[in-house]
């Protein structure tokens, strides 16, 4: 790597002599030395102008990249997990670990009888839908791709509806961590942002008619059959939102027929 | 608490310091993720010492990595991620931040990283050596050539203009 070193023949101040100053300000002097230099320090205002720029540039550093909140589109999964169960139960602890630091605490316990997966469809939601960099780790341009790895992840052909008829578009998709092993998740978006999620994991305990699950500003409609479960969440009103329920359902191979309102 | 509490602690630091480090959010993403996933696979109970440490290290070689097979990054290229990003804006002191990010790229990379350890992750010159796997005593110099260097880049216009020829590329040698 090159060194500037034709800046540092312009300053008449030796390395040597500038270090103390960085030190300073670091806070990387013992007392005595510390003292010494600000005794120095007031009968150099070079010295002391050179000390001040540098705490400037400290602040100006950490304002130029402030501590972000925004963890939650991160997943990370261990490699190596043979003393775990799967990598999945890490990945869920991580992010169990992350929803729960980026959530409002009303979310986590959730509510009796319902199925983890239509919970965590709904966290899901809350974590990804108002993402704006990162909404999907694989996008629409690559659909087949995104649709043979989830396939693969949760060893079961998986597909994406379309919901053109109600306006929206597929985004991309993602994996997550699922209760019992890898779960996907598929964004989508109307022409106004408004985002929706289609929440896939397998599920086998019991077939479940379309329910409703309801927090805050955004609602979960809810199904299970064939093994899989399924939750739509977005913050459509109920009527709709069961509506596109009905056709998910329907495209993805269940009976929304047999659905007794 | 468990490693991955931990882990989360530290999460909202090391995606700083791999956004500062890289300037493109995208990279920096890649790069935590990737150090996650190390962490993840390397860690053992019982492993002691200095976590946070331990992953900027984790982090910082990923990013040597990679730039090696990024090779001939230069941070004036205009192709380069960071000149994608919009400006930064306000001031801190009189400094505007533009200037301070114009500045800060135009570092060589060991002074640019050493000067974000210590100055944004408020690392000790101690923890910086042991990330950086150098004398404390070469952090101190590093250290003191970044910040001397940013103050002439932003004291003295004469130091940034770059009239023909762009004096300050980061050249990787090719292996």
């Amino acid at each position: 790597m090159n060194e500037p070193r034709d800046t540092t023949a312009n300053t008449p101040d030796s390395a040597d002599e500038l270090r103390p100053l960085s030190a300073l300000v670091d806070g990387e002097l013992s007392d005595a030395e510390r003292s010494a230099l600000l005794e120095r320090l007031g009968h150099d205002p070079a010295a002391a102008a050179r000390v001040a720029h540098y705490r400037s540039q400290n602040t100006a550093l950490r304002r130029l990249f402030p501590l972000a909140g925004e963890t939650a589109s991160l997943f990370v999964q261990r490699r190596t997990p043979w003393w775990q169960l799967g990598a999945a139960i890490a990945g869920g602890l991580a992010l169990g670990l992350m929803l729960a630091i980026t959530l409002p605490a009303q979310l986590l316990p959730g509510g009796f009888g319902q199925p983890a997966f239509a919970q965590r469809a709904d966290l899901a939601y809350a974590v990804y839908a108002p993402e704006r960099r990162h909404p999907v780790e694989v996008t629409v341009r690559e659909e087949a791709h995104l649709l043979s790895w989830l396939s693969a992840r949760l060893k079961r052909a998986v597909t994406a509806p379309s919901l053109g008829e109600y306006g929206y578009a597929l985004v991309g998709g993602r994996l997550l961590p699922g209760e019992s092993g890898p779960a996907a998740q598929f964004m989508y978006q109307n022409s106004t942002g408004k985002r929706l999620t289609l929440y896939i994991s397998p599920y086998s305990s019991r077939e479940i008619s379309l329910r409703l699950l309801h927090n805050g500003a955004s609602r979960t409609a809810y199904w299970a059959n064939h093994g899989m479960g399924y939750a739509l969440s977005g913050t459509d009103n109920e009527p709709r939102l069961r509506a596109i329920a009905a056709d998910a359902c329907t495209a993805l191979g269940g009976d929304a027929g047999a659905w007794s309102g | 608490m468990s490693f991955e509490s931990d882990l989360l602690v530290w999460l909202p630091h090391l995606r700083r310091y791999a956004r500062a480090l890289t300037r493109d959010p995208a990279w920096a993403d890649d790069l935590v993720q990737d150090t996650l996933e190390r962490a993840l696979s390397k860690w053992r109970w019982g492993r002691g010492g200095n976590l946070r440490a331990w992953l900027l290290t984790l982090l910082r070689h990923r990013f040597i990595d990679q730039l090696r097979s990024r090779r001939e990054v230069a941070f004036d290229d205009e192709e380069a991620p960071w000149q994608q990003q919009p400006a930064a804006t306000g001031e801190v002191d009189g400094l505007l931040l533009r200037d301070v990010e114009r500045a800060l790229y135009r570092l060589p990379l060991e002074q640019r990283e050493v000067l974000l350890l210590i100055a944004l992750e408020e690392l000790s010159y101690q923890e910086a050596a042991k990330v950086l796997k150098v004398p404390v005593g070469t952090v101190m110099s590093r250290l003191s050539r970044a910040r001397e260097r940013m103050r002439i880049l932003l004291t003295e216009p004469a130091a940034d203009a770059t009239p023909g020829r762009p004096p300050l590329k980061v050249v990787k040698h090719s292996p």
